[in-house]
């Protein structure tokens, strides 16, 4: 019986910080470019591209 | 052919630039592309040639950094500098690839970073390293042009407003699940029983979620519905702040005497049409991004020439602004022209199909009368400016477009059409049953109870979606296949469209003219070819241009003492002997005697509005070329499939008769309107309109400008002039004439699809009010309803991106 006020009291802390982080992404800018990153995930560190093979351009 | 290893463009043969790559041979089109490839090697970079996709082949637009233009847009840190500049020529990810890798690994750089989507980079540095000229240069250098990313007070609005719609909507939508968690409690609580305290203790819980709701993430409606009620418009707002309110108020009312509590109907009303409206803002921020990239804002400074007569003149760089009739300014090759005025000095051709939509250059002498924004050709140019800004004839035209801009009625919405009607039916039906309920002789709560349950369950939160969901999904589907759309009005605009107009150069023509006719007098003809496109090897004149496309790969001779004569000629000396190429006057200036046959081949072509050029070999005339704007591939059959789906086409161009006729007749379309002036053109759509007729016209030229905002739908080519993007409602980026009708298609698809939203969301009504009025709404009927009707809106607008555009 005072379970269920106990977890009403919890979902609503849980609840409150998944608010507060949405509040943070939107902010600061995780919604502004929802392309790029996708992209971007699939590029390697800056690395040396001299050498190798090279698909020729055409 | 050979194509050139950076910009893919094909190289004409003998000109090519050969480089050995690690045993490999790759060629290069010009010494620019040859340094950008080293450059980019010698950084490492050359990944860049392998991620590279959807690359559109074509040199750098002319672009001079204006340092003090990019000044204001950087921001002193402690200890660093920042800037975020919006970048024309981004078209790939691995473009903003390259320009973070480069600017990345520049002295006193310490971070680059490229929104892909917007466009935007935002750069950081070390103001003792480097400076704002700096990180312009180096951009530039890679071939994409930096600018003050400030350029569109709009985009920054649009995208001010897309972040408060988001937050709004992730509040409301984040506490309308928590009620929906506590509501079913108690609609299981209904059919099982729940203990009374645990009953009021989840409608107070609910109450104290859905508050937030109504007043912080409904604000705008509330606000709207406010500014509505002054101006005495019932619009969607007013609805969408009723529906909820009352839902909201009445709820509350429940909370003390004890009834049933529609908080989760509250809620859900404000998220969804949050939703609706979060997808409606993103599409159009994106649409304007897009456009401010197809934007070319040009660099406003011009060259005036000081100078008090006696001293050696000197020029210094201003801005256009700072002109003044009387000024004399010099342009230098390939440069707009900053003001209207004449030349005094010079020879040279300029391109004004900018104002004329005509493609050839015409040529400029002194004393010839110069317009602003038109753009000189080979030859350097003075010009004594006579008319600036505003009176300028670009600016005459600007203000057409802005005039018929502002004259031109917005078109009302299809929700707010059909709201319009229903939300006056809605009040009346709930104080019909308010006044029944009385005359019954009911008590006054409960017969004003039946009266808002009627206001509740009257609002149609699926209504919210119904239009924006489709707009969004129909716009993103146009934009994958290649056409910009800028508003869900012009999708409604494009489903009634009957005649379609389109201009004529630039849009149904390519624009750049073809080599058309090569005749030899006495010679081959391919030899005549051959020999004129090696003496126009170095040359960029678009009739240059159109021959050396014309030769298909054959073999050139190398020209000694190549020498160009700006609107008549080049010559050179090829195997020893003088070869001039040009205009009849030029052959007669030159002393080179042409027959009265030769006169009559080029009397022919002329009469055929073809550009015809003579070659001179020695001290003879050898052969006849001439060049034609040609029809796009695909004009006849867009136009063939327009036709079929019953729409009127019509040209409309300022060409001469013939010539039009000529087009018209190769594309199909067997109505020509010729010799129009812009204004004209606009006449001519506004006629139309008049008439009955819903317009829909294509076109790229600042000529087309007025037109395209006078007709019901605007359509601009991606590649066509700043003006024609801005006033159109959609862009073709990819410049496919097939979209046109593929275009008209999907706004029909979308419109109905919109039909069928609206009627499922008011189908819901339809069966609640009557309950609603007779008292006899189960809750969890209402709440059903709501969530299968909102469901069918989503699921029905899916189908405009999976069904692929059918007519």
């Amino acid at each position: 019986m005072r379970t269920i006020f106990l977890l009403i009291f919890i979902s609503t802390v849980l609840g409150a910080g998944a608010w507060l982080l949405f509040l943070w992404a939107v902010r600061s800018g995780q919604y502004d470019d929802t392309e790029g990153p996708k992209h971007r995930m699939l590029d390697d560190g800056p690395e040396d591209g001299r050498g190798g093979d090279k698909e020729s351009p055409d | 052919m050979p194509t050139c290893a950076h910009c893919l463009l094909e190289i004409p043969a003998g000109s090519a630039i050969d480089e050995d790559e690690g045993g490999r041979e790759i060629q290069f089109c010009c010494p620019g592309c040859r340094g950008i490839y080293m450059l980019l090697r010698s950084e490492g970079l050359d990944d860049f040639y392998r991620r590279r996709t959807g690359w559109i082949p074509g040199p750098p637009e002319g672009y001079v950094p204006d340092a003090d233009g990019l000044a204001d847009s950087v921001i002193a840190r402690d200890g660093w500098h920042e800037a975020t500049l919006a970048i024309s020529g981004i078209r790939c990810a691995s473009c903003s690839w390259v320009i973070e890798r480069y600017l990345g690994g520049r002295k006193g750089v310490t971070s680059a970073r490229v929104n892909y989507a917007t466009g935007r980079a935002k750069i950081c540095w070390n103001p003792e390293a480097a400076g704002i000229a700096d990180v312009a240069r180096w951009i530039s250098q890679l071939g994409y042009a930096p600018y003050p990313a400030e350029s569109l007070a709009t985009e920054a609005n649009l995208n001010r407003e897309k972040r408060d719609l988001l937050v709004r909507f992730g509040t409301a939508a984040f506490l309308s699940m928590q009620v929906m968690t506590f509501s079913t409690g108690l609609y299981a609580g209904y059919f099982q029983g729940i203990e009374s305290k645990y009953e009021s203790a989840f409608k107070a819980i609910a109450f104290a979620l859905t508050t937030p709701v109504i007043f912080y993430a409904g604000f705008p409606f509330l606000r709207n519905a406010m500014a509505g009620l002054r101006n005495r418009v019932v619009g969607m707002d007013a609805l969408v702040f009723l529906g909820s309110f009352s839902a909201y108020a009445y709820s509350a009312a429940m909370l003390v005497t004890g009834g049933d509590v529609y908080f989760d109907t509250a809620g859900m009303i404000v998220t969804l049409i949050l939703l609706g409206r979060y997808l409606e803002a993103a599409a159009r921020s994106r649409a304007s991004e897009s456009l401010t990239r197809l934007v070319r804002l040009a660099p406003r400074q011009a060259n005036r020439i000081r100078g008090d007569g006696c001293s050696t003149p000197r020029t210094e760089t201003v801005p256009v602004s700072l002109l003044v009739p009387g000024d004399r300014v010099e342009v230098v090759p390939g440069e707009r022209i900053p003001a209207d005025g004449h030349v005094i000095e010079g020879t040279s051709e300029a391109d004004e199909s900018l104002l004329t939509g005509e493609a050839a250059p015409v040529r400029k002498i002194a004393g010839c009368v110069v317009y602003a924004g038109t753009i000189n050709g080979l030859g350097r140019l003075v010009v004594e400016i006579s008319k600036t800004g505003n009176d300028t004839a670009l600016a005459c035209i600007v203000r057409a477009v802005e005039e018929a801009q502002a004259r031109k009625a917005p078109i009302q919405n299809a929700a707010d059409r059909v709201v319009g009607a229903f939300v006056p039916a809605v009040i009346a039906i709930s104080l019909l049953a308010l006044a029944a309920r009385l005359l019954w002789g009911e008590s006054p709560a409960s017969a004003l109870l039946a009266s808002v349950s009627v206001l509740v369950v009257a609002c149609p939160c699926a209504l919210g979606l119904a239009t924006p969901l489709a707009v969004f999904v129909g716009s993103a589907a146009a934009r994958a296949s290649g056409i910009l759309i800028k508003g869900g009005d012009v999708l409604e605009a494009g489903a009634s469209v009957t005649e379609v107009f389109i201009d004529k150069t630039g849009t149904l023509t390519e624009g750049s003219p073809k080599l058309a006719d090569v005749i030899g007098f006495g010679e081959t003809p391919e030899r005549v070819l051959v020999l004129a496109a090696s003496l126009e090897t170095s040359s960029e004149h678009p009739v240059a241009r159109a021959i050396r496309g014309g030769t298909k790969g054959a073999d050139l001779a190398p020209v000694k003492e190549f020498r160009a004569h700006p609107g008549m000629g080049v010559e050179g000396v090829v195997e020893g002997r003088r070869l001039l190429l040009g205009r009849d006057e030029f052959m007669a200036g030159s002393g080179i005697p042409v027959s009265d046959r030769q006169r009559e081949s080029f009397r022919e072509l002329s009469e055929e509005r073809k550009t015809a050029v003579f070659l001179a070999y020695g001290e003879r005339i050898i052969g006849l070329l001439s060049v034609v704007d040609t029809l796009r591939k695909d004009a006849a059959a867009a136009v063939g499939i327009l036709k079929e789906g019953g729409f009127r086409v019509r040209l409309l161009t300022g060409d001469s008769g013939p010539v039009a006729s000529r087009i018209a007749n190769e594309a199909g379309i067997d109505s020509v309107v010729s010799r129009v002036t812009p204004a004209q053109k606009a006449e001519i759509v506004r006629a139309a309109r008049s008439e009955g007729a819903r317009v829909l016209m294509v076109g790229d030229g600042v000529n087309d400008a007025p037109s395209l905002v006078e007709a019901d739908v605007g359509m601009a080519m991606g590649r066509g002039t700043d003006i024609a993007i801005e006033s159109a409602g959609a862009v073709l980026t990819g410049g496919d004439l097939l979209l046109v009708p593929r275009f008209l298609a999907m706004s029909r698809k979308t419109m109905r699809i919109i039909r069928q939203n609206l009627a499922w969301a008011f189908s819901y009504n339809i069966v609640a009010i009557p309950l609603a009025v007779t008292g006899h709404l189960h809750p969890i009927l209402a709440a059903g309803l709501m969530s299968v009707s909102s469901l069918v809106v989503v699921g029905n607008s899916l189908r405009l991106k999976k069904g692929g555009i059918g007519p």
